[in-house]
């Protein structure tokens, strides 16, 4: 007791080892308590890629062969998943757009996140509800078996998943809390599939969907009304639930960008030999420069 | 045998697989899409259930925690005993070898090489040997088994059938199949095995897939050697060919042998037909003798330690991995609190706390009361017993040894669960939407009407809710036509009269579409009303066009029970063909419903047995009267957890415009409530 009496005295004192003490301990301590903190919360959120599409279209095989190099054996996913990814050396990244072309210093290659989402109709909720979240969703592919989409009934379950994803997009962007909005999204249209015979060229998918979202977008539009229509209070304007421009009677992707979803479209094969190169280079582009 | 065995992930991505047979793998995905997804399969048989899909069966199991199912498929026509302790053994050998790598998450593929020997010892340990295949394995690189299978033990019906052993113990068996050479050439003609009719199906299955191997190197032996004896050769060769056909006692062909004019040789056996193995013993026994050594030096030498150490290891963890899960688990019981007054409080105070601060495991005993309540609570919300049991189960599965979230009680934390178990059931796999579709039908190429039918029990609003599908179609300006398929009850086609006639003033007022009623009166057949409806709205040859867009079908109702009406309904669906065929059922109704969907849903059968929509029967319910219960609308999830079927509208009210489609949220946060 007296020793701990006399250390107490000595703390308390004006004497200048006890300063200065005190002030080391004042100054340090809160230094170390933040590098504990941050050093266990450092794990930087990776940028994000959310992968969907309808069931079937090889959204698992493409998570695969980028993350990979190879396409693995798959089933139809049960849960969504997220996979890291670099981007290759030779791909150029937003960054880099300030870099002569003839730059040959090594450039960092950035990592990645994909997020894998099943596109059964009973767990598209997964798709949905990462998109509603806030988050560093940096860009969306969407996948469709080009295949498919020839015949109509993959046709329209693509692009019926399409309308609400893009619809949600829209949504976000016009009832934003702030009046700038949120960050656009920008959306990959993949035309999975290309090996395949029956397979239909990028370009004629992008316009088959144009037509048939155009045609979606109006059965929508005059369709009985959820019965869930008490819920939500802006549920029943008409214009919000109307995708692209209000009135128009043929939908195209250019009508998306005022909302801020640029849609591209590329064409890609997982199972390709040499030529899947030019496919997946155009996805790695599409991936640096969006980053 | 197996067929192919696999070893995915719930991503979908596949970790490992083995295929001794081409697979197509839309089997797997059919599992994976009816079973774990759509769950139109009942839970039923204990451990590892089974499912038949074309000529397969599979059996599974999964392993929750790190998200992997195991899947073992076989042919139907097997029975296959052993695949039950195949997957509890390989589930628990992969989670001991790579569990860790896996539950670090984002891992797409593994290293799989030591996995695949593992494999191999695991099958051949376990499979009894009446099923072995011999090595004709398509892509396995383990030791081939050249032990020949028990089941040829009817060949030289004195020896003992040879003990399935590994490689090392091959130097054994030549010298046993010399021994018996010499008794046969005793000139004792082989006694007839009684081996007449197989033990199990699956025996003779074995003798008629092994195409060669052991049984075939001895029983041309011996047949050679009965050559000399007898001059019979064809009837010696039948015995032991006899055998291989499972002691069926008919003429075996000998083996047709050509010379170079292209005739028959007769009766030789001295060539060997089949070059995959070395014809004599004597010849070859040292090439074997030191083929084994090889291998064995190499296997010893290579995996040193560890190659043997894995297949003694092997059996014993195997042994262990079976009993444990044969043995009913007590580890629940384990962590048993104190007793005494102070103990019990001490107790259940932590147990508050942890419920409130979260991070808690949960067991079986804390889930048992909680769930308990939300099974009442769903029950007061008018689901179904059986629907309620059922959700609770896969909440229970769902959620055993989870760890609650912080700050979230175990209450929050199973409505959490129930609601996703509620959506996932309540959300269609593909959303109908019936304007594509009918306008998809009647423009285009190949235009015809499109024809919807209403079924169901008495009184529950089929009329109406037609009439009101009648008022959305032409509001957007399509051109229906109303058949009165109810012949029966008296004042039926009155009824629809009076819907028509009000139809077709307000869609003149508002200059849409057009409405009119097909009728043939009481006492015909509703099938053949309908089918000449159909034809009328064709009016194909009359070079006008379709005279009518949309065909709607009013039937009679009938009780669920009543099968002389029900089956008339099977009829009905063949002859009229409709596109969809919607079942009304009321909110109000109890646990009838289930009883009602599932009767109505295996009535409609396609000419070949099979039923409509993918098998699942009717294409829609339409839930009416929902205005009536308020917050009480449980019977939607039991119409749905009964069949399969998706509720595509609701009805709430009796005017023409109350028609709604579901939305699923609105749905689960009225159970909810």
């Amino acid at each position: 007791m007296a020793k701990l009496q006399d250390w107490a005295t000595w703390a308390l004192s004006p004497s200048i080892s006890a300063i200065i003490v005190t002030l080391v301990i004042s100054l340090t301590l809160p230094v170390l308590v933040h590098y504990y903190l941050y050093k266990r919360a450092v794990a930087k959120e990776l940028p994000t890629f959310l992968l969907l599409g309808p069931s079937g279209s090889g959204k698992t095989s493409l998570v695969t062969l980028l993350s990979n190099g190879t396409a693995s054996p798959t089933h139809i996913s049960q849960a969504p998943q997220t996979v890291v990814c670099q981007l290759p050396s030779s791909t150029r990244t937003s960054e880099d757009k300030y870099r002569s072309e003839n730059d040959t210093s090594s450039r960092n290659r950035p990592k990645f996140a994909i997020l894998d989402t099943p596109g059964h109709g009973k767990l598209r909720h997964h798709a949905m509800s990462s998109l509603t979240s806030p988050g560093t969703i940096k860009g969306l592919l969407f996948v469709v078996d080009s295949a498919m989409v020839s015949s109509a009934a993959g046709l329209t379950e693509a692009a019926e998943y399409l309308y609400d994803i893009l619809l949600l997009l829209q949504k976000r962007h016009t009832q934003g809390k702030t009046s700038k909005g949120p960050q656009g999204i920008p959306v990959l249209l993949v035309a999975n599939k290309q090996d395949v015979f029956t397979s239909l060229p990028a370009v004629l998918v992008k316009s088959k969907l144009q037509e048939e979202l155009g045609k979606v977008r109006s059965t929508r539009s005059k369709g009985l009304l959820d019965s869930g229509i008490g819920m939500e209070d802006e549920a029943g304007d008409e214009e919000s639930n109307w995708l692209g421009e209000y009135g128009a009677k043929k939908f195209a992707f250019g009508q998306m960008q005022e909302h801020g979803v640029e849609v591209e479209v590329i064409g890609s094969s997982t199972s390709g030999e040499a030529e899947d190169a030019g496919g997946m280079h155009d996805c790695w582009s599409w991936f640096g420069a969006n980053i | 045998m197996l067929d192919a065995f696999e070893i995915l992930s719930t991503s979908g991505i596949v970790l490992w697989r083995r295929h001794y047979a081409p697979l197509a793998s839309n089997v797997i995905d059919s599992l994976v899409r009816d079973v774990f997804i759509e769950e139109k399969q009942k839970p039923a048989g204990g451990d590892t259930p089974s499912y038949k899909k074309d000529r397969y069966t599979l059996r599974w199991t999964t392993a929750k925690d790190v998200g992997l199912v195991f899947v073992a498929v076989y042919q139907s026509l097997l029975h296959l005993s052993w695949v039950e302790n195949l997957l509890t053994a390989v589930k628990g050998l992969f989670l001991k070898s790579y569990g860790p790598e896996l539950k670090n998450g984002h891992t797409l593929r593994i290293s799989t090489a030591q996995w695949d020997q593992t494999f191999d010892a695991l099958v051949s340990r376990l499979d009894t040997g009446s099923t072995r295949r011999q090595s004709d394995a398509l892509d396995s690189e383990g030791p081939s088994e050249l032990t020949p299978p028990s089941s040829s033990a009817g060949d030289e019906g004195d020896e003992p059938p040879p003990v399935p052993a590994p490689l090392f113990k091959k130097p054994a068996t030549p010298t046993r199949r010399d021994v018996v050479d010499d008794t046969s050439t005793d000139a004792t003609p082989v006694p007839t095995p009684d081996t007449s009719r197989p033990a199990t199906p699956a025996r003779a299955a074995s003798h008629l897939l092994t195409a060669k191997g052991g049984p075939g190197k001895a029983s041309r032996r011996s047949r050679k050697a009965q050559t000399f004896a007898t001059s019979a050769p064809a009837s010696s060769g039948d015995e032991s060919s006899t055998n291989r056909k499972a002691g069926k006692n008919v003429a075996a062909k000998g083996k047709r042998r050509w010379d170079v004019d292209g005739s028959a040789i007769e009766g030789d056996d001295d060539g060997v037909l089949d070059y995959s193995a070395p014809a004599t013993p004597g010849l070859d026994t040292t090439d074997r003798e030191l083929d084994v050594e090889n291998v064995d030096a190499a296997q010893m030498g290579s995996r040193t330690g560890k190659g043997q150490f894995v297949l003694k290891d092997l059996d014993d963890e195997v042994d262990a991995i079976l009993a444990s899960s044969k043995a009913p688990s007590t580890t629940t019981a384990s962590s048993d609190p104190a007793t005494g007054l102070l103990g019990t409080a001490t107790s259940r105070l932590t147990g508050l706390f942890r419920n409130v601060v979260g991070g808690k495991t949960l067991t079986k005993a804390d889930l048992q009361q909680p769930l308990q309540l939300m099974q009442t609570h769903l029950l007061e919300k008018n689901v179904a017993r059986e629907a309620a049991e059922r959700l609770c189960q896969s909440v229970e599965t769902d959620l055993l040894d989870h760890k609650t979230a912080g700050f979230t009680s175990i209450e929050t934390t199973i409505r959490e669960s129930m609601s996703k178990a509620l959506t996932r059931i309540l959300t269609p796999t593909s959303s109908l939407d019936l304007l594509r579709n009918v306008t998809s039908t009647t423009s285009g190429a190949n235009a015809r009407p499109y024809v919807i039918s209403i079924v169901g029990v008495n009184g529950v609003g089929k009329s109406t809710n037609l009439s009101k599908i009648a008022y959305f179609l032409l509001q957007n300006q399509f051109r229906v036509l109303v058949v009165a398929g109810d012949t029966f009850r008296s004042g039926a086609v009155e009824q629809l009269r009076v819907h028509v006639k009000n139809l077709s003033a307000l869609s003149q007022r508002e200059n849409v579409g057009k409405v009119e009623l097909f009728e043939k009166g009481y006492g015909k057949d509703a099938a053949t009303v309908a089918r000449d409806a159909v034809t009328f709205a064709t009016n194909s040859g009359h070079g006008q066009g379709m005279l009518y867009d949309v065909v709607l079908i009013d039937t009679a109702g009938r009780r669920h029970n009543d099968s002389r009406l029900m089956s008339s309904l099977t009829k009905f669906g063949q002859l009229a063909n409709p596109d969809k065929i919607f079942m009304v059922g009321e909110a109000l109704v109890g646990t009838d419903s289930v009883a009602q969907a599932r009767n109505f849903a295996k009535e409609f059968v396609d000419t070949k047995g099979k039923l409509r929509n993918n098998g699942v029967g009717m294409d829609g319910f339409i839930i009416s009267k929902c205005d009536t219960v308020g917050d009480m609308v449980g019977t939607l999830v039991s119409m749905v957890h009964a069949t399969g079927i998706p509720v595509v509208f609701l009805g709430v009210g009796q005017h023409y415009g109350d028609l709604r489609g579901l939305n699923v949220g609105w749905a689960v946060e009225r159970l909810m409530r």
